[in-house]
C-alpha cells in the first residue's frame, strides 16, 4: 500500500513503497479474510518505514457503486482511514467525490456491521464454510454445475470477470447473473433498439451547448458529468442552456434554465414529439417524420423551443434520458443525438463493460421462475439484498427459503441473510483486494487499508471458494493483471497502478454505432399514448441510501436530502395543488395502494413536483433502516413490470401525522436578496462587491488573509460538501428527534430556495457555512472571549473557553453556528471512535461550534510547506468541502495574494457579500447564479 | 411635609384609630401566631414548586440545556424571557422605596416593604436563569473579571457582562436598602419576643438597635443615601437588560427604543405584581387599615401611565419597522401579528394595553378584586411581551431557511413554575417571620397625621377598608 502522496523524495518511493507494500500486505492481513483478526493490539516492533505517528498517509483505491468505480484517495492515520477524497487521476472522480464515497467511511466503522459467518443463524468459521462449499462444489462439478446460480453485484471488475470465466468453464451449466434493484436495464434496451446492440452511452456535457434532460439526475449521480455541466453554467462563451423535463425536482432540475414539471409517464410522448419536431426540421429518415405527436399545448411550446435550440447547434447538443424512462425514450434520445450529429461528440458509446448488460427485473424474474420450478439447488448471492429489493410479486424470500444451499454475502444481517442458509459478512472495500472499472473502462486496483475489522470476505473470495482456488484475493487480483503483463515489468506496473489508483491505458475504445431508424421509429410508434387520469407513482433512486444499502448509515440518514432537505426517512412527494385536492398536508400519513400492496408514508408537499404524481424514494423501509424512522418501502409498490413509474396508485389519508425531520425552515426568499440570480442579459448590471462604511478602523493583516468563494452558478446542491465537512470535522449525528427540534450539527448547509409559482418554481441552491465576517457580530457579544479573530482573519471558536451562552448564535445573521445542546453520544464505542479525525477536537456538550475554514488543513499545509522550505502556494490548502465538491463551486485561498483563484473570484462582477448590508464584511463571498433562458420561452 | 392627603382623594393613606402600642400588636401579632392552615397549604404548594425547580435544575445540569426546547435559531427562549420578567418585577421595589421616598410620596410607606421583599426574591429568581441556561454552567464564574492564571478577561463589549454587573449591583443595593429599613422593626420584634430563642434571633438581626436619637439620625441619613444610590439603578438595570437585545443585529431586537421601553415595562410589571400580592395579603392579614384603597388607587394610576408608555413603545416599534423600510424588519412586524406567534402578540396587546384602560374608572381602581385580576393579566401580558420579543424575533430573522418556531419542553415549564414556587415560598416565609408592613414608619406617619388634623388626613377614617 504505497502512499500516493508522501513527503519523501520521489526517487525513494519505489524502494520504500515496495517494502511498505510488503509490510502492508502483512499488516492489512490477508489472512484476516480467512480468520478473525487477533484480539490484542500488538505494538510495532519495528516501525514501518514512512509511518510517522500523527502524520497521515494517503492511499489510492476505488469505491464501486452501480457497477462502476470512482477513484478515491483515503487518508489514514496509524492504519486507520479517517477521510476519503477523490483521486484527481481518476477520470470519473477528477479529485472530487459524491456523498456515497464520503459516507462509506461510516460503512466501514458501522458497529452494527455483521461480524460472523452464519449457517442458519448459527455462527460458523470461514473454514467450515469452505469445507461445506468444497463438498458442494465437487457435487456440482459432477453435474457440470446444473442447479447452481450466482446473483452477483453488477460490476465491471476484471478479476471478477476472470473468475466468472473460470466458473463458467469449470461448471458450464451454472448461471452467472448480476442483479440490482436499480439496474438501468431500460438504457441497455434502448441502446439495443437504437443500435442493435446493448451499448453503454457516456455523456459529455462539456461538449454540449444545449442540453435536454429527460428525467435524469446526472448532476447528482456522477462527478465527472456534474463537473462538465457546471463548467458550462458559468457565464462566458461556453455557457450552455439546460432543459429538464422531470416529475420530481432533482439536482439537475435545479440547475435548469427551463424545467418542465411533467408526469414521468408523459415524458415518452414528449420524447416522441421532440424526435418528430427535429425530424421535420432536419434532414431525416421518413420513418421519423411519420411519427404522431400527442402532447399538450404547454409541452408542445417547450418542445418547439427546445427543438429549435438543438437544431441551431448541430453537433453541440445533448439529449439525456434517465434510467427510470422506458427503452423507447432512450431510443428517442439516441435518435435525436444521431440526428443532430452528437454521436461521438457529446455522447460516446462503448461495448458493455458490465459483466451483464441486463441486471434488473428480467434477471430476478428468471431466477425466481427457476427457483419455483425447483431448478435451483445452490444459490450464491452477493447482490444487495434481493429479498428486500425484488419485485413483491416474485415472493423472493419465500422461494429463497426453499433453496437447499444458498449463500448470501452482505454487509449486514438483513432480510436476505435471514432467508439464506449461509450468511457471510462482506468486507468493506477498504479491507480487501480487488479491482474495478470506471464508466470509461479505466481500471483501478482496490487495495486494503486495514485488516477486516469484523472478519469479512469479498466477492473474489466467495467466487474463489466455489472454484476451490485457495489463493488469497491479493494473489488472485495480481494474477489477473500479471496475465496480460510480461513478468519483468509487472512489479513496476503494479506499483505504479497502486500508487496512482488507476491502471494506465485501460480505458476501452469508443465505438461509433449507426442508428437503426426503422427500429427506433417502430419503438416510438408503439410508445403508449400518455396515460392520464389517476395518480402516477414515481419511484426513484434515493440520493442518500441508494438501493437501501446505505439506509443504516447514520451519516447519510442525517444528511439533508439535496432537494427536500428531509433527514431520517423518506416521504411521498406531492405537488401542493395535488395535495390540496387530496386534503393532505406535510407530515400527514398517506396510504399508497398498488394492487394488494399498501405502504404508509408521510406526505411532503414539494413545489415543482408534477401534478397528479406521487414520488417516493426507494431504499427505505427495510429491516436494516434505523428502527424508529424506517420510512416507506417503495419496492413493495413496484407493480407488475412497473419498476419506476406506476400509473395507477391510490393515495388516501391514513390518519395520523408526524413531524418530518426537515432541516430547512422556509423555502421562499420572501423578496430578500440572499441567493442571487441573474439572467445573462442582466449580467452587466452586476458590479461586484463594495466595502461598506464602517466605524471600525481597518484591521491590518500582514500575512495571509484567508477567504472563500462559493459559485452559485456551479452549485448543484448535491451535498457532497456537507458530507465531507461532517467527515473531516467530526460533526456529530444527533438523530431524528433532535433534527426535528432544530439541532442538527452540520457546519455547512445547503439552502434551497424557490421562486415563482408553486406549480413550476425556479429553485436555487446556496451552500452556507460560517462566512468569517471581518466585523463579526458573534465576537462582540461573547462575554468570555470564546470567539475571536485570528491574525489571518479567521473567526475562531475557542471551545475550551466557551461557556455556552449561545448569544453568538443569536447574533449571527447567517445562523451558521451549531450548539452542542446535549452530549451527542454517537461517537461512543471503540469502533466509531476510530472514525474521528484526530486533527479536529471532538466538542463536548455545552459549547458552540462552527465552520473553521478547516483550520487544521491550513496548519497542516503550513507545516508541510515549512518542512519542505517553501512558502504556501495557492491550492496548497483545500477545505474539505472544496475538495469534495464535484463542480468546483467552492474555492479557498489567500486574499492577500492577488493572483490566487479566490482573489480572482472575489473580484468577479458576480461576487456579492451575503447580507453585506449589515456591515459584517464576510470573508466568504457568493457568486450570483446565471440563467440563460431561451427568449422563446422567457415570457409566461 | 406637604399634605398627607390630597383634597381630591377620597381615601386616606392610613385608616386606623389605634395607638402605637395597638398598632404594634396589630402589625407584629401575626409573627407570633402559629401558622394557619391556609398558610400551610400555600406553603406546601409553593415548596413543592421549589422541589420541581430542583428536579428541573438537576436535570438541566446533568443532561444539558438540550433538555429545554431551545434550538438554532431560537437559542434563547423561556429562560431569558423569565430572566427579564423577574428582573422587571424586581423593579417596583426600588422604585417604590427609593424614588417615591425621594419624591416624598408618603403613601409608599405601607407598601414599601412588600415591594422591597418582592424585589429581592424576584431578583433571586431572575439570577438563577442566566446560570441555568449556560451550556457549561460550572464555568459561569468566567463572566466575572478576576485575575485568572491564563490572563483571560471577560469581554467587556458584551452586554452579558454588563448584565452581570448591573444585576449583582442591583441585588446588593436592594438587599442593603431592605435590611436597613428592617432594622428598627426587627428591634421591635426582638422587644416583643416572648421566647428566648426568638429574642436572640431577632436580637442578632436587629444589630443592637436601641432606638436612640443617634441611631435614628444615622439610620435616616443612611437610608436616604441608599435611596439616592438605588435610584439610578431603577433605570440602569433594565436599561442594561434591554441592551442584551438592543446591541445585537437581530431584527426585533436591534432598536434604540429598548432602554426606556424596558424600564417602563419593568415598572409596569413590578407594580402589577405588588398589587397581585398585596391584595390577598391585605385581606388575609387584615391590613386594610394600613394598606388602604388609596394605595391601590395610586398603584393603578402608575400602571395606567406605564401601560401607555408601553403601548407607545409597541406603536413606535411597529411604525419604525415600516418607516425604516427594511424588508426584514417589516416582515418580522407582520409575522408578529399574523404568524406563529400572533396569539401571543395579540394577547400581549390585550393584557398590556387594553386591560389597564379599566383603570380610568375610579370604581375599578378601588375594587381590590378588579385590580387583582387586572394585575395578574398585566403580568401575563408582560411575560408574553418578552416572549414575543425574544422568541418571535429569533425564530424569524435574516435567513429564511433557518426559520423555526420554538416549543417549550416540560423542563422549560418546570423551571418557570419552580421559580414561581420559590418566589411564593420565600414570600410566605417573609410574611410569617418579618414585619411585612414597616411598623416604625407607620407609627411615624400616624403621629404626623395626628399632629396635622387640619390637613384632614384622617377624614373618613371610620370607613373600614374592604
Amino acid at each position: 500500500m504505497p502512499p500516493l502522496i508522501s513527503d519523501e523524495d520521489p526517487g525513494a518511493v519505489s524502494r520504500r513503497g515496495f517494502l511498505q507494500l510488503l509490510g502492508g500486505i502483512a499488516a492489512a492481513g490477508l489472512e484476516g479474510c480467512f480468520r478473525a483478526p487477533a484480539g490484542e493490539i500488538v505494538p510495532y516492533v519495528r516501525t514501518p518505514e514512512g509511518a510517522v505517528p500523527g502524520n497521515p498517509l494517503h492511499y489510492a483505491t476505488a469505491l464501486s457503486l452501480d457497477g462502476f468505480a470512482l477513484g478515491v484517495v483515503a487518508t489514514s492515520y496509524e492504519g486507520r482511514p479517517v477521510k476519503i477524497e477523490g483521486n484527481p487521476l481518476h477520470p470519473e472522480s477528477l479529485g472530487a467525490t459524491r456523498i456515497f464515497e464520503q459516507a462509506s467511511l461510516f460503512q466501514l466503522y458501522d458497529p452494527a456491521r455483521a461480524r460472523d459467518a452464519l449457517e442458519r443463524g448459527e455462527p460458523r468459521a470461514w473454514r467450515t464454510f469452505l469445507d461445506a462449499t468444497g463438498k458442494r462444489a465437487r457435487e456440482l462439478r459432477s453435474r457440470r454445475g446444473a442447479g447452481l446460480w450466482f446473483l452477483l453485484e453488477p460490476g465491471a471488475s476484471p478479476t471478477i470477470a476472470a473468475l466468472r470465466a473460470r466458473l463458467q468453464e469449470a461448471l458450464p451449466e451454472c448461471r452467472l447473473r448480476s442483479w440490482s434493484a436499480l439496474a438501468p436495464d431500460a438504457a441497455s434496451a434502448g441502446a439495443r433498439i437504437a443500435f442493435g446492440r446493448p451499448l453503454e452511452a457516456r455523456i459529455a456535457p462539456a461538449r454540449a451547448e444545449v442540453i435536454a434532460v429527460l428525467d435524469d439526475d446526472f448532476a447528482q449521480d456522477h462527478v465527472r458529468e456534474a463537473r462538465e455541466l457546471a463548467d458550462r453554467r458559468v457565464p462566458g462563451p461556453q455557457l450552455c442552456r439546460l432543459y429538464v423535463a422531470e416529475a420530481r425536482p432533482s439536482a439537475t432540475g435545479t440547475l435548469a434554465d427551463h424545467r418542465l414539471p411533467i408526469r414521468a409517464g408523459r415524458i415518452e410522448a414528449l420524447a416522441v414529439a421532440l424526435v418528430k419536431t427535429l425530424a421535420d426540421r432536419l434532414p431525416s429518415p421518413p420513418e421519423l417524420r411519420a411519427l404522431r405527436v400527442s402532447v399538450g399545448p404547454e409541452e408542445a411550446r417547450w418542445v418547439q423551443a427546445l427543438a429549435a435550440d438543438l437544431a441551431s447547434r448541430p453537433g453541440a447538443g445533448l439529449v439525456v434520458a434517465g434510467r427510470r424512462q422506458p427503452p423507447a425514450v432512450h431510443a428517442a434520445a439516441h435518435a435525436v443525438n444521431a440526428l443532430l450529429g452528437n454521436l461521438g461528440a457529446s455522447v460516446t458509446f462503448r461495448a458493455p463493460l458490465l459483466h451483464d448488460p441486463l441486471a434488473g427485473r428480467a434477471v430476478i424474474a428468471e431466477l425466481a421462475a427457476a427457483m419455483a420450478a425447483g431448478a435451483v439447488d445452490t444459490l450464491v448471492v452477493s447482490a444487495y439484498n434481493p429479498c428486500f429489493g425484488a419485485p413483491p410479486e416474485l415472493d423472493f424470500a419465500a422461494k429463497l427459503l426453499q433453496v437447499p444451499f444458498s449463500v448470501y454475502l452482505g454487509a449486514r444481517a438483513d432480510e436476505t441473510a435471514a432467508a439464506a442458509t449461509w450468511f457471510l459478512p462482506a468486507a468493506h472495500p477498504f479491507e480487501t483486494w480487488g479491482d474495478a472499472r470506471g464508466s470509461d473502462g479505466t481500471a483501478s486496483i482496490v487495495q486494503p487499508l486495514l485488516a477486516p475489522l469484523f472478519g469479512g470476505v469479498s466477492e473474489v473470495d466467495l467466487l474463489a471458494a466455489f472454484l476451490g482456488d485457495p489463493r488469497p484475493a491479493h494473489e488472485i487480483v495480481r494474477a489477473t493483471w500479471s496475465a496480460s503483463r510480461p513478468a519483468p515489468d509487472f512489479g513496476a506496473f503494479w506499483q505504479r497502478s497502486l500508487q496512482r489508483g488507476v491502471v494506465d491505458g485501460t480505458a476501452t475504445p469508443e465505438v461509433r454505432p449507426e442508428p437503426r431508424w426503422d427500429a427506433i421509429a417502430g419503438a416510438l410508434h408503439a410508445a403508449a399514448p400518455a396515460a392520464s387520469g389517476p395518480i402516477e407513482l414515481d419511484l426513484y433512486p434515493d440520493a442518500k441510501v441508494f438501493d437501501g444499502r446505505f439506509a443504516p448509515n447514520r451519516w447519510l440518514q442525517e444528511l439533508p436530502d439535496p432537494v427536500t432537505k428531509q433527514t431520517w426517512g423518506n416521504a411521498a412527494l406531492l405537488a401542493p395543488a395535488t395535495a390540496q385536492r387530496l386534503g393532505i398536508g406535510t407530515g400527514d400519513h398517506l396510504r399508497l395502494v398498488v394492487g394488494a400492496q399498501v405502504v404508509t408514508v408521510p406526505a411532503l408537499l414539494l413545489p415543482g413536483t408534477a401534478e397528479d404524481a406521487v414520488a417516493l424514494a426507494l431504499g427505505y423501509g427495510g429491516s436494516e433502516a434505523p428502527a424508529d424512522h424506517r420510512g416507506g418501502d417503495g419496492y413493495r409498490l413496484r407493480g407488475r413490470g412497473q419498476d419506476w413509474i406506476v400509473p395507477g396508485v391510490r393515495v388516501e389519508p391514513a390518519g395520523g401525522r408526524e413531524e418530518l425531520a426537515i432541516t430547512q425552515g422556509h423555502f421562499r426568499l420572501e423578496g430578500r436578496d440572499l441567493a442571487r440570480q441573474v439572467t445573462v442579459a442582466e449580467l452587466p448590471s452586476l458590479g461586484g462587491v463594495e466595502v461598506p462604511l464602517s466605524i471600525y478602523p481597518p484591521v491590518d493583516y500582514p500575512g495571509h488573509r484567508w477567504g472563500l468563494s462559493i459559485d452559485l452558478a456551479r452549485c448543484t446542491g448535491c451535498s457532497a460538501c456537507v458530507m465531507a465537512c461532517a467527515s473531516e470535522n467530526n460533526t456529530p449525528v444527533v438523530g431524528h428527534a433532535e433534527v426535528v427540534l432544530g439541532r442538527e450539527m452540520h457546519w455547512l448547509r445547503i439552502d434551497r430556495y424557490l421562486e415563482g409559482p408553486d406549480a413550476a418554481p425556479e429553485a436555487i441552491t446556496m451552500p452556507l457555512m460560517c462566512v468569517h465576517c471581518e466585523d463579526a457580530p458573534c465576537e462582540y457579544v461573547c462575554p468570555v472571549n470564546a470567539t475571536v479573530h485570528s491574525d489571518e482573519g479567521l473567526n475562531e471558536m475557542i471551545y475550551n473557553r466557551c461557556v455556552g451562552t449561545r448569544y453568538c448564535s443569536n447574533n449571527c445573521p447567517y445562523k451558521v453556528r451549531r450548539f452542542n445542546f446535549l452530549d451527542w453520544g454517537y461517537q461512543k464505542g471503540p469502533v466509531l471512535r476510530m472514525l474521528q479525525n484526530p486533527d479536529v477536537t471532538v466538542r463536548s456538550r455545552g459549547v458552540m461550534e462552527k465552520c473553521t475554514y478547516c483550520v487544521q488543513r491550513i496548519e497542516r499545509a503550513r507545516i508541510d510547506a515549512q518542512v519542505s522550505g517553501r512558502t504556501l502556494r495557492d491550492g496548497d490548502i483545500r477545505t474539505a468541502c472544496q475538495q469534495a465538491c464535484p463542480t468546483r463551486a467552492i474555492v479557498f485561498g489567500d486574499l492577500a495574494d492577488a493572483g490566487s483563484e479566490v482573489s480572482r473570484l472575489h473580484r468577479d462582477r458576480r461576487a456579492y457579500a451575503l447580507l453585506g448590508e449589515l456591515g459584517t464584511r464576510p470573508r466568504t463571498l457568493h457568486l450570483a447564479r446565471v440563467k440563460n433562458p431561451n427568449p422563446a420561452l422567457a415570457e409566461g | 411635609m406637604p399634605g398627607l392627603a390630597d383634597p381630591l382623594e377620597r381615601d386616606p393613606v392610613l385608616a386606623t384609630d389605634r395607638d402605637d402600642a395597638a398598632l404594634g400588636d396589630r402589625l407584629l401579632g401575626y409573627v407570633w401566631q402559629p401558622p394557619r392552615r391556609a398558610w400551610w397549604a400555600m406553603f406546601l404548594l409553593s415548596a413543592s414548586g421549589v422541589g420541581l425547580l430542583g428536579i428541573a435544575a438537576v436535570y438541566t445540569f446533568g443532561w444539558g440545556v438540550g433538555t429545554w426546547g431551545v434550538q438554532i435559531p431560537v437559542a434563547w427562549a423561556f429562560a431569558i424571557t423569565e430572566f427579564v420578567w423577574w428582573i422587571g418585577i424586581g423593579h417596583a421595589g426600588t422604585l417604590i422605596s427609593a424614588i417615591l421616598l425621594l419624591f416624598l410620596q408618603r403613601w409608599r410607606t405601607s407598601i414599601n416593604r412588600f415591594a422591597e421583599t418582592m424585589t429581592l426574591f424576584a431578583v433571586m429568581c431572575a439570577g438563577m436563569f442566566p446560570v441555568l441556561h449556560l451550556g457549561r454552567p460550572w464555568f459561569a464564574y468566567w463572566l466575572i473579571p478576576y485575575p485568572a492564571t491564563m490572563r483571560v478577561w471577560p469581554q467587556f463589549r458584551s452586554a452579558l457582562v454588563w448584565d452581570m454587573f448591573a444585576v449583582s449591583t442591583y441585588f446588593t443595593v436592594s438587599l442593603l436598602f431592605w435590611y436597613l429599613g428592617l432594622v428598627p422593626d426587627l428591634a421591635a420584634l426582638r422587644d416583643a419576643s416572648q421566647r428566648r430563642w426568638q429574642r436572640i434571633a431577632y436580637g442578632i438581626l436587629a444589630l443592637g438597635w436601641r432606638g436612640s436619637a443617634r441611631h435614628w439620625r444615622h439610620h435616616r441619613s443612611a437610608y436616604l443615601l441608599l435611596a439616592g444610590l438605588a435610584t439610578p439603578l431603577v433605570v440602569s438595570v433594565h436599561t442594561v437588560v434591554s441592551m442584551d437585545f438592543a446591541i445585537s443585529l437581530v431584527p426585533g431586537w436591534h432598536s434604540t427604543i429598548f432602554p426606556p421601553y424596558f424600564v417602563a415595562g419593568a415598572v409596569f410589571s413590578g407594580f402589577a405584581l405588588v398589587a397581585t400580592l398585596i391584595i390577598p395579603a391585605r385581606r388575609f392579614l387584615r391590613l386594610g387599615e394600613v394598606i388602604t384603597l388609596r394605595h391601590l388607587d395610586n398603584m393603578c394610576k402608575v400602571m395606567l401611565v406605564m401601560g401607555w408608555v408601553v403601548a407607545y413603545a409597541y406603536l413606535v416599534e411597529t411604525f419604525l419597522a415600516f418607516y425604516g423600510g427594511d424588508r426584514v424588519e417589516m416582515q418580522l412586524a407582520v409575522d408578529r401579528v399574523r404568524g406563529h406567534y400572533a396569539v401571543a402578540t395579540w394577547a400581549t396587546v390585550f393584557c398590556n394595553v387594553v386591560v389597564p384602560q379599566a383603570f380610568w374608572s375610579s370604581r375599578v381602581r378601588r375594587s381590590p378584586i378588579a385590580v387583582w385580576i387586572a394585575s395578574i393579566l398585566i403580568n401575563v401580558g408582560m411575560y408574553l411581551e418578552r416572549y414575543v420579543i425574544i422568541v418571535a424575533s429569533l425564530a424569524h430573522d435574516f435567513v429564511p431557511s433557518a426559520w423555526r418556531p420554538f416549543a417549550p419542553t416540560w423542563v422549560d415549564v418546570s423551571l418557570y413554575v419552580g421559580t414561581l414556587g420559590f418566589f411564593f415560598m420565600m414570600f410566605l416565609l417573609a410574611i410569617k417571620l418579618l414585619p411585612i408592613v414597616p411598623l416604625t414608619e407607620i407609627r411615624e406617619m400616624r403621629h404626623e397625621v395626628a399632629r396635622a388634623p387640619e390637613l384632614g388626613v384622617l377624614a373618613g377614617s371610620t370607613e373600614v377598608s374592604r
